[in-house]
């Protein structure tokens, strides 16, 4: 476990065998998030605290269609979408603490709270994401302004950092 | 209680001071290309004022939380409408 945020979610063990700290699968993370094909991201979610901070995977491949265009004889992962990945993450994050306030359970049906990407700040990409890299991502929450939420990120692929991002994402309230 | 006049002028001192430092924060935060100087303490911050948008809140409410341990929460954002305001609510809740 690399993690550098302590899970306090238990963590459960996919079905086959692959133990590795999974806290959310993919099907787990499409509850809770309105993104879908060819915008839906995040392989994996492998530590949580909700309302605070989450760690995710995304493996990278070939066959992503992105990559056919992005660039044709050079394939590089977009550095917007890995912008995107942390925003997604930031969804995960306070849509996890939304279903625990709801009904207690760490996954519910809170796709529709999920807002808009708001701000996009001091984004950096200091290496290039190629196909066969697995990326693993760190989102923390911060303050918390109405419906604005400050969030920074970082993507790493190893031990190299290959972007941080601090953003702003906007949450929906629930209906009255 | 009245206050001295030393008292008096050493707190509008301090004042002016806080207010020189929130003008700079937000400056700098915000990336505006204002002199920080040429920011009336009265000045709106939204709309004609210093022009900053709503976005901007939640910047300038993290700074004021790095900078002075001071939260803005949903029900204090009228402390975010003038420099004044601001520098008050700073003021009250500061340690």
């Amino acid at each position: 476990m690399t993690a550098s945020v302590v899970p306090v979610v238990p963590v459960q063990p996919l079905p086959g065998g692959r133990g590795d700290s999974v806290v959310l699968t993919a099907d787990e993370i499409a509850r809770l998030l309105p993104h879908r094909y060819p915008f839906f991201m995040l392989d994996r979610v492998t530590a949580l605290v909700p309302g605070v901070s989450a760690e995710a995977l995304k493996n990278v491949s070939a066959a992503d269609t992105i990559l056919a265009g992005h660039f044709p004889g050079r394939m590089i992962y977009p550095g917007v979408l890995l912008v995107e990945c942390v925003a997604q993450l930031a969804a995960v994050i306070y849509g996890t603490a939304a279903a625990q306030r709801a009904g207690g359970d760490l996954v519910g049906d809170v796709s529709h709270r999920v807002g808009y990407l708001a701000e996009i700040r001091q984004a950096k990409f200091l290496k290039p994401v190629v196909p066969g890299d697995q990326v693993v991502f760190k989102a923390t929450s911060g303050t918390r302004v109405g419906a604005l939420i400050s969030v920074t990120g970082q993507a790493s692929v190893g031990r190299d950092v290959v972007m941080t991002a601090r953003l702003a994402v906007t949450e929906r309230e629930e209906p009255a | 209680m009245v206050a001295t006049l030393e008292e008096t002028t050493s707190r509008a001192a301090a004042r002016q001071q806080l207010c020189g430092e929130v003008k700079a924060l937000l400056v700098d935060r915000l990336a505006l290309e204002v002199d920080p100087a040429m920011i009336g303490d009265d000045q709106p911050l939204f709309g004609r004022g210093l022009e900053l948008d709503s976005i901007d809140t939640l910047e300038l409410a993290m700074a004021i939380e790095e900078q002075y341990g001071v939260l803005i929460t949903d029900d204090e954002t009228d402390s975010l409408l003038s420099l004044n305001r601001l520098v008050d609510h700073v003021e009250a809740n500061r340690s």
